[in-house]
């Protein structure tokens, strides 16, 4: 079941980078920078995605108390932060030529720097608490309470930004909606989630492996 | 516009190299892993055969030849 | 003194002084006069914090967040350390041993992590009204609100962090990396409805950032509330 998603993302990831260059066309306005947008976006909703995962499962475990769902909880932060932090790097790279800055406390980009952190501290928490079961319990809360916290967070970002205070600079990647750059950008999309699903189900066979190991 | 062909490689360079070091990595372990119940489990065989052996001489000889009494024969070596 | 003619030309009087300094009296009799402009011979540098203008802009638009820095700061401190005394005298196991729901502990730890902050914050507040001349007549029962509510916020996570750090022995790190950006929601609209408040504006103009403070409170209470039997599990 793992190694057939590992060949279905591959095969996703390869048809999506071929329509991304060969599909998609040199957008008008940002020119082929905007290329970019088959990554970022893609990038970002799995960052959101592994989030509710992370949240669900941990919510499953401290019900159930089923190893499986820590386990599931655990590896989609592990995934997660990863994709979190390309969204911010890719996000940070294609704004330096179109916005003309690395970085700006837009409301996005906050929110998303903030759900960075937040990755971070679950697992930081993970490394640091000795006890394996102990560890499993805390995480689950703080999961359940990052995940609460993150509709809030966006409130307030974007009402501290957008409040008295006309709307941030251009977004990248508002699409006209031609076909040509939407299928590119869908199929992107779906190629990243299948990769994360293949990721995160290679760290819980790993990680049940590493428990078995210990016991 | 100029086409900024160095960010779009940067932003797929790095999505690819983040993306491929960290399966890289997962991969590793597994096999790490694997090797090591692998051995884990031949050293219990091992020792399981061990004792199968001493079973087997507890049990009636399946040729029919007299065979000595356990205790009396001198241990294995 | 030669700008004493033009002085004489305006109508203005004139004021020696020593320099880099102007006594109290002095200046509240400036002020009592109600000057459309005060002229500083000798330079800017000379008078210091004479001038009532743009100066006193920049501090009503920094102080805000420093005052919810100030309360931060203290509450980070204060929520840190709630279960150290049973970490340290090991009546951890006392904690876990407690017949009944063990949500009495969580809500007991956050009634006194309340009343410790509101201590702290009525004295930063007191501070703060002192050394920087505030008026809080018309803001002071709207800050209450919003004072009440964030502080709310603040201990009600924080006391579900500090049960989870308790063991950790980077604690005093992890705690603060843990708590600050959950906290974000609060702090901003702490800090957003504080500085309406300060600048005359009624209660009802930031009644968002009310409801969202409000919110916050409920989510992380419910949380705490709920989740605290799996923390004081072992």
């Amino acid at each position: 079941m793992v190694r057939t998603l590992g060949w279905l993302s591959a095969a996703a990831l390869a048809l999506g980078l071929v329509m991304a260059f060969g599909v998609a066309p040199r957008e008008v306005s940002q020119g082929n920078v905007q290329r970019i947008m088959y990554v970022h976006p893609p990038l970002a909703w799995v960052a959101y995605l592994a989030f509710g995962v992370v949240a669900a499962a941990s919510i499953a475990y401290l019900v159930r108390r089923a190893p499986g769902a820590d386990r599931l909880a655990h590896a989609s932060a592990e995934v997660g932060v990863l994709f979190t932090g390309l969204a911010i790097a890719t996000g940070s790279i294609w704004g330096k030529p179109t916005w003309g800055t690395w970085w700006t406390w837009d409301a996005r980009l906050t929110s998303v720097a903030i759900l960075f952190v937040m990755y971070l501290g679950y697992l930081l928490l993970r490394g640091t608490v000795e006890d394996r079961e102990r560890a499993a319990r805390y995480c689950a809360v703080l999961g359940i309470v990052a995940a609460l916290d993150m509709p809030l967070v966006h409130f307030s970002v974007y009402w501290w930004r957008t409040l008295h205070q006309p709307p941030s600079l251009m977004k990248p990647g508002g699409f006209t909606g031609s076909a040509a750059i939407l299928w590119p950008l869908l199929v992107n999309l779906a190629a990243f989630t299948v990769l994360y699903a293949y990721l995160v189900a290679k760290r819980v066979r790993l990680l049940r492996a590493e428990a078995e190991a210990l016991a | 516009m100029p086409d900024n062909w160095g960010f779009v490689t940067a932003a797929y360079g790095l999505t690819a190299l983040v993306l491929g070091l960290y399966w890289r990595r997962l991969v590793r372990r597994e096999k790490e892993l694997d090797h090591a119940r692998e051995a884990r489990s031949r050293t219990a065989r091992a020792a399981a055969g061990a004792a199968t052996v001493a079973e087997r001489s507890r049990q009636p000889s399946r040729s029919g030849h007299p065979r000595s009494e356990p205790a009396s024969r001198p241990p294995l070596p | 003194m030669r700008h004493a003619r033009r002085a004489g030309v305006l109508g203005a009087p004139i004021l020696l002084v020593e320099p880099e300094t102007v006594p109290l009296v002095t200046r509240d009799a400036v002020r009592a006069r109600v000057p459309t402009a005060i002229v500083a011979v000798g330079g800017p540098a000379a008078v210091g914090e004479i001038t009532l203008g743009p100066d006193r802009e920049r501090l009503a638009g920094v102080l805000p967040g420093v005052l919810w820095l100030g309360f931060i700061l203290s509450g980070l401190l204060a929520l840190g350390r709630t279960f150290l005394v049973e970490r340290e005298h090991d009546c951890w196991e006392g904690l876990l041993l407690a017949p009944g729901d063990k949500s009495a502990v969580y809500l007991g730890k956050l009634a006194g992590n309340l009343a410790l902050m509101a201590v702290v914050e009525t004295l930063v507040l007191a501070l703060f009204v002192v050394f920087f001349d505030i008026d809080l007549a018309r803001a002071f029962p709207g800050l209450v609100v919003v004072v009440a509510l964030g502080t709310l916020g603040l201990a009600a996570v924080g006391t579900l962090f500090a049960a989870m750090t308790a063991h950790v022995r980077a604690r005093e790190v992890l705690f603060p990396v843990l708590l600050l950006p959950v906290q974000v929601p609060v702090l901003l609209a702490a800090v957003k409805a504080t500085e309406a408040l300060l600048a005359g504006e009624p209660l009802g103009a930031v009644a968002h950032w009310v409801k969202l403070l409000a919110a916050a409170d409920v989510v992380y209470l419910a949380v705490g509330v709920l989740t605290f039997d799996a923390i004081l599990e072992g």
